[in-house]
C-alpha cells in the first residue's frame, strides 16, 4: 500500500544536496583539466557531463520511490547483487590484474557497487528489529554472515579496497543500531590482532592494546573468558601459519595487505601525486596549468588520482574546498540518520554514509601518500560512469530519508 | 516509537561520536594537505620543475649453491652491461639526440651491434619507457669506451648486475640447471611473481627447483634525475627498499665425490652416473654425459649455439640420470630374486634345472649370455654369474603380479620425488598395461622371460636404479633422493620424507640378496668392480636396446656390511655392464674410501658407442 508522496523541495536536505552538486562540477572541470593533455584520454569529459545528467536521473528516482520499497526488496537485490559477483569472478574482465567489470554490450559495470547498496539495505532490514539486542548471537551473527559473502566474494576478484568498505559498512551499523561501543571493540580485537601482528611482526603490541582495552571496558567474566579465548588462538596460530607459508605466498599477502609495498607501481605513482600536489602550494598553479599532470606522471589522473590534479592546479584552497564540501554531505548524511522517521530509514542512511566517507578517506588518505594504493575512485569527483551512477543512487537514497522524514 | 525519547537520545549520541570520527578524518587529510603544500612547498616544486623522479631498482644477489662441506658450486659474480634509459616524454630535445643516425650509428658502433638493431631497441624503449639492454657481460675494453663517451651519448649507461657464476664450469651441470634472462614469455606468465625484465631465473636442475629460495627480493631507490636523464640525487622521502638476497643452498652433493666422478664418465660420449647416500638419500653426487657448460648460458648464448647444441644427437641439456629411461638389463636380477623369496617361488639354496646356454620354452629357444651353460646353481649363485636361464625357469612361476609389485615397492616405474625438475616415470608394465597395448590375453607367452632379465618394456632412470640399490642395501627401508640438505637462514627447511612404504622381505631373504650381490663382485660378473680392502656388493647389466650396442649397466653399494654410498651407471650403447660399467665404479670407490696415496693411476680407455670391448668375463 505505496502512499503517494510530491517530493517538495523545502523537504529536501538543500546543504547536502548543493555540495553534492558542487563536487560533481567540480569534478567535471577538473577531468576537463586532467584529460585536456593530448592522449589516449582526451575529451572523456563530455562523457563524463552525460553521466551526470544520468546519475541526477537516478538520483531522483531513488528519492521518489517510498523506502519501504527498498526495505522489501532487500532480500531480492542482495541475491541478485551475490550472483554479480560470482559471474564476476567467472566470467569479468580483468584490468591490472583484477576481475571487477562485467561487460554488457557497450555499458559494463562492477557488481560490487551493487553489493554494497544491497548489503546495506539488507543489514538495515535485519538490523531495524523491534526486539534487537545485540549482545545475544542470533541478532548480531546473521548480519556478520550476510557481510562476509560479498567481502569474500570481492577480495577474491582481488579488490581488497572496495571489500573492506563491508567490513565498514557492518560495524557502523552494529555501532548505531546500539551495539555497545566496549562490545564492539572487544569483538573486533581479533581483527587488530592479526593486523598488528602483519604490520609490526610481534605479537607484543596486541598483548598490551588488549590489556588497556579490557581495563577500560571491563567485560563480564564470561565475555573476558571468550575473548582471551579467541585472541589466544589467533595470536597462536598466526605466527605458525605465516611461517609455514612460502616467501613468495607471504609476498603475495604483503602485496595484498599494502600494494605500496611494491615500489616499481604503487609507490611511484605516491611519490608523483604527493610532487604534484606539494608543488600546487597554497594557491595552485593555475586551473589546466599543472605541469606534473601534463608530463603523464600521474598514470590514472582523471580516475584514481584527480584529488592529485585538483591539490597542484587549485592549490591547498581548492583541496581544502573539496574537503569542506565531503564534510558537508557525510555530516548532513549522518544528521539525516539521526533524524530518520524510522529504523530502517536511519540505519540505511547510516550505512550509505559511512560506505561514501570510506570511499573519500581511502582515496584522499591515498593520494597525500597517508594510506596504500587500493584503486578506489573518489566518489563524486573522479571519471567513471557507473561509479557516479552509484553515487547518484546513494545520494537519492539519503534525499528519501530527507523527504519522507515528516510523513506520518 | 519515532519520536520516543530513548531511541531518539541514543541516536543523538551516536551522531556526536560519528560526526567526531568524520571531522578527526577531514582533520587528517588537512593536516596532510598542510604539510606537502606549505612546508614541504618548495621542495616539491624543485622537484617537479625540471628534475623528475625515477625508480633504480636494486638487484637482490641470488643465492649461492654449496656442497655439503661448504664447497661453492655457483654464485652470482658482478656483470656490466650496457644499456639505453629511455628519455621522459618531456625531454623531447634529449629524445630526438638518441633517435639520431648519428648517435645510433656511434652507439652500434660501441656496443658491436648493427645499427638496425640498434635504432629497433631504442625505439622499443622509448615506446614503453623502459630501459632496454644493448649488450650484457659488456669486456672491460667496451665498458670503459662507454663510460668515457657517456656524455656525449645521453641515455647510454652502464650497469651492474649480477651474473650466475659456476665456477667448476660443466662440475654438475645437469644437478646444479643454470639461470638465464627471462624471457617475453615468461615474463607474462609470472608477472605477479615480481619479475621483471633483466632478471635471471632459473630453467633447469636446482636452480629451477629451488627458484624461489634462490631469487631474493629486488629492492628499488627513488633517484632525482635531470632532464637529460643524469642521477642528481636520492629522494629522502621514498621508501628505499634494500634487496633481500636469495637463500644459500648447500646440497648433499660431495664434491669430492663428484669430480671422482667425472673423472670416471670423462671418456663417456652418452649416458649417466650417481651416487646416493643409502642411509637418507642425499645424492652425493650426479654425472650425466654429454654435459654443458652452464657459464655459457649466463653470459648469454645464441640461438644459433643453443640450436646447435640441442639439436645435435645426444642433447646435452638433458639430464640423463633422471630423464633418461633405459632398459635395466640384468640389474632387474635384485628385483626378480625379491620378488622369488617373497612370495615363496625359491629359496635361497633352490636348485633348478642345469642351464646347458639356452631354454626351450613353448616352442622358443631363449639363450643364457653364456653359450656354455652355468650347470647347477642354487639361487645365490644365480645372480652371482648372472644366469639367464635360472631366471627363465623363475619367471612364469613369480608370476607378473608379484613382479611388477615388488619394482614398483623398490621405487621402479614411478619418479622418486626428487627436488629436480622433470623426472620421468619410466614404465615397469604390468597386466593391465599389457591387454591395453598388445589386447587381453595375447601377450602371455614369453613375457615374463624376458622381464625377469630386465629386458622387454621395462624402462627405468638411473636414478631409480641408484634408489633400488638403497632400498636393497638397507633391506628394504626407503629413502627418498634429494640434492638440497640445508638452505641458509632457513633452520626450519627439512628434505622431504619418502611417501612410499619400502619393501617387505623376511631377513633370510635379505642376506641371500646381499650374498648373491657381494659374490658377483668378488667372484661373478661384476670383478671388474672389486677395491682393495673394500666390500664391495654390485650386479652387473647389459641393456640390449634397439639403437645399437647395448648400455652397460652397473649398481653396487659399498662397504657392504654398512653401506655410505651407493653408485648406479648407465652407459649408453658402449657393451657390457661388467666390462665398462663396473671399473668406473672401482674407480670412484678407490677414490671415496682409499686415501691418495693408493690411489692407482688410472688412464680409462675411451668409451664410447660401438667399441665392444670383448671380453670374456661379460655378464
Amino acid at each position: 500500500m505505496p502512499t503517494r508522496v510530491r517530493l517538495r523541495l523545502p523537504d529536501l536536505d538543500l546543504p547536502l544536496a548543493l555540495a553534492a552538486i558542487g563536487l560533481v562540477v567540480f569534478g567535471l572541470l577538473v577531468v576537463y583539466s586532467a584529460t585536456s593533455v593530448p592522449g589516449a584520454h582526451q575529451g572523456l569529459w563530455t562523457r563524463q557531463l552525460m553521466w551526470a545528467g544520468v546519475a541526477f536521473g537516478a538520483a531522483w528516482i531513488a528519492a521518489s520511490i517510498p523506502y519501504r520499497a527498498y526495505d522489501s526488496l532487500a532480500w531480492p537485490l542482495y541475491g541478485i547483487s551475490l550472483l554479480g559477483l560470482v559471474l564476476v569472478l567467472v566470467i569479468g574482465t580483468s584490468t591490472m590484474g583484477a576481475k571487477r567489470w562485467i561487460h554488457l554490450g557497450p555499458l559494463q559495470f562492477q557488481p560490487s557497487e551493487l553489493a554494497k547498496i544491497a548489503t546495506v539495505l539488507l543489514l538495515a532490514r535485519r538490523l531495524d528489529h523491534p526486539k534487537l539486542d545485540l549482545r545475544k548471537l542470533r541478532y548480531w551473527f546473521p548480519p556478520l554472515l550476510l557481510t562476509l559473502i560479498p567481502f569474500v566474494l570481492v577480495a577474491r576478484e582481488p579488490d581488497l579496497g572496495t571489500a573492506l568498505s563491508f567490513p565498514v559498512v557492518l560495524i557502523t551499523l552494529y555501532f548505531w543500531a546500539g551495539m555497545p561501543a566496549g562490545n564492539l571493540l572487544l569483538g573486533l580485537s581479533p581483527v587488530f590482532n592479526a593486523a598488528l601482528f602483519m604490520v609490526t611482526g610481534s605479537l607484543g603490541w596486541f598483548a598490551g592494546v588488549l590489556i588497556v582495552m579490557l581495563g577500560v571496558i571491563r567485560p563480564k567474566l564470561t565475555t573476558l573468558l571468550v575473548v582471551l579465548a579467541i585472541n589466544g588462538a589467533v595470536s597462536y596460530a598466526l605466527p605458525h601459519v605465516w611461517n609455514h607459508l612460502a616467501d613468495y605466498q607471504k609476498r603475495r599477502i604483503e602485496t595484498f595487505v599494502n600494494p605500496g609495498n611494491d615500489p616499481y607501481g604503487a609507490g611511484y605513482q605516491i611519490i608523483q601525486s604527493r610532487i604534484a600536489i606539494g608543488s600546487g602550494g597554497v594557491l595552485g598553479k593555475g586551473y589546466l596549468k599543472g605541469s606534473q599532470k601534463a608530463l603523464s606522471f600521474l598514470p590514472m589522473r582523471h580516475t584514481d588520482f584527480i584529488y592529485s590534479v585538483v591539490g597542484e592546479e587549485l592549490g591547498f584552497l581548492g583541496a581544502l574546498t573539496v574537503v569542506i564540501l565531503y564534510a558537508v554531505v557525510v555530516l548532513r548524511g549522518f544528521r539525516l540518520a539521526m533524524v530518520a522517521r524510522n529504523g530502517f530509514a536511519s540505519l540505511m542512511a547510516a550505512g550509505l554514509v559511512a560506505a561514501l566517507f570510506y570511499h573519500i578517506m581511502v582515496n584522499m588518505l591515498m593520494t597525500v601518500g597517508w594510506a596504500p594504493v587500493t584503486g578506489l575512485p573518489l566518489p563524486l569527483l573522479s571519471y567513471g560512469g557507473t561509479a557516479l551512477l552509484v553515487n547518484g543512487v546513494q545520494l537519492g537514497l539519503l534525499q528519501n530519508v530527507a523527504l519522507r522524514r515528516q510523513e506520518i | 516509537m519515532l519520536s520516543s525519547t530513548p531511541v531518539r537520545r541514543l541516536r543523538e549520541g551516536r551522531f556526536r561520536l560519528a560526526a567526531a570520527l568524520v571531522a578527526l578524518g577531514f582533520t587528517l587529510v588537512v593536516l596532510a594537505l598542510l604539510r606537502l603544500q606549505v612546508v614541504d612547498h618548495e621542495t616539491y616544486t624543485e622537484l617537479s620543475k625540471e628534475n623528475r623522479v625515477r625508480l633504480e631498482v636494486l638487484r637482490a644477489p641470488r643465492g649461492a649453491i654449496f656442497d655439503r662441506h661448504g664447497e661453492l658450486l655457483a654464485d652470482s659474480a658482478p656483470n656490466f652491461s650496457i644499456l639505453f634509459r629511455p628519455f621522459p616524454s618531456e625531454s623531447v630535445a634529449a629524445a630526438l639526440v638518441s633517435q639520431s643516425e648519428r648517435w645510433i650509428r656511434r652507439v652500434a658502433n660501441l656496443v658491436e651491434l648493427d645499427t638496425a638493431d640498434v635504432r629497433g631497441r631504442v625505439r622499443d624503449a622509448s615506446r614503453s619507457g623502459q630501459s632496454v639492454v644493448f649488450r650484457r657481460n659488456a669486456p672491460v675494453a667496451m665498458r670503459a669506451a662507454v663510460e668515457e663517451m657517456k656524455s656525449e651519448l645521453p641515455g647510454l649507461e652502464v650497469q651492474v648486475e649480477p651474473l650466475r657464476h659456476y665456477p667448476n664450469g660443466t662440475l654438475a651441470a645437469h644437478l646444479l640447471g643454470y639461470a638465464g634472462e627471462i624471457n617475453e614469455a615468461e615474463l607474462d606468465s609470472l608477472s605477479d611473481g615480481g619479475y621483471r625484465s633483466g632478471d635471471l631465473i632459473g630453467r633447469t636442475g636446482i636452480e629451477r627447483r629451488y627458484e624461489d629460495m634462490l631469487r631474493g627480493r629486488d629492492g628499488a631507490e627513488f633517484v632525482v634525475v635531470n632532464a637529460m636523464g643524469k642521477r642528481v640525487s636520492t629522494l629522502s622521502e621514498g621508501p628505499p627498499q634494500r634487496p633481500e638476497a636469495g637463500h644459500n643452498l648447500y646440497l648433499t652433493v660431495d664434491l669430492g665425490v663428484q669430480r671422482a666422478m667425472e673423472d670416471a664418465m670423462a671418456n663417456v660420449e652418452r649416458g649417466a652416473a650417481v651416487a646416493l647416500d643409502p642411509r637418507d638419500g642425499g645424492i652425493l653426487g650426479m654425472v650425466s654425459r654429454p654435459a654443458f657448460d652452464p657459464n655459457e648460458i649466463s653470459r648469454g648464448m645464441s640461438w644459433d649455439r643453443w640450436k646447435q647444441l640441442s639439436e645435435g644427437g645426444a642433447n646435452p641439456f638433458l639430464n640423463r640420470a633422471l630423464q633418461g629411461v633405459y632398459p635395466p638389463g640384468s640389474t632387474f636380477k635384485i628385483v626378480s630374486m625379491l620378488a622369488a623369496l617373497r612370495f615363496g617361488v625359491a629359496r635361497a639354496d633352490t636348485r633348478l634345472a642345469p642351464c646347458t646356454g639356452r631354454y626351450v620354452f613353448g616352442d622358443r629357444p631363449f639363450a643364457c649370455w653364456r653359450p656354455a651353460g652355468h650347470g647347477v646353481l642354487d639361487f645365490i649363485e644365480a645372480l652371482q654369474n648372472s644366469c639367464d636361464v635360472y631366471f627363465y625357469q623363475l619367471g612364469p612361476r613369480i608370476g607378473l603380479p608379484h613382479l611388477a609389485e615388488t619394482a614398483r615397492a623398490l621405487g621402479l616405474g614411478d619418479r622418486t620425488g626428487v627436488d629436480l625438475p622433470q623426472e620421468r616415470r619410466g614404465l615397469v608394465p604390468d597386466e593391465a598395461w599389457y591387454d591395453r597395448h598388445w589386447g587381453a590375453g595375447r601377450w602371455r607367452k614369453g613375457t615374463m622371460l624376458n622381464l625377469v632379465i630386465g629386458q622387454g618394456e621395462l624402462l627405468v632412470t638411473p636414478l631409480q636404479l641408484a634408489l633400488m640399490t638403497a632400498e636393497v642395501a638397507n633391506s628394504g627401508r626407503v629413502v627418498r633422493p634429494h640434492a638440497v640438505a640445508r638452505a641458509g637462514d632457513l633452520p626450519a627447511f627439512r628434505p622431504e620424507r619418502p611417501t612410499q612404504a619400502g619393501l617387505e622381505a623376511d631377513a633370510a631373504a635379505w642376506s641371500a640378496v646381499h650374498a648373491g650381490l657381494e659374490k658377483a663382485v668378488d667372484a661373478g660378473t661384476g670383478t671388474a668392480a672389486r677395491v682393495p680392502g673394500i666390500e664391495v656388493a654390485g650386479k652387473t647389466g647389459t641393456a640390449q636396446n634397439p639403437h645399437g650396442q647395448p648400455h652397460a649397466v652397473f649398481v653396487c653399494y659399498a662397504p657392504a656390511e654398512h653401506p655410505t654410498i651407493v653408485l648406479a651407471f648407465m652407459i649408453e650403447n658402449s657393451g657390457h655392464g661388467g666390462s665398462v660399467a663396473a671399473p668406473l665404479a672401482a674407480q670412484i670407490l678407490r677414490h671415496v674410501f682409499l686415501p691418495d696415496s693408493l690411489q692407482p693411476k688410472f688412464h680409462p680407455a675411451r668409451i664410447a658407442p660401438d667399441t665392444l670391448v670383448e671380453l670374456q668375463h661379460a655378464d
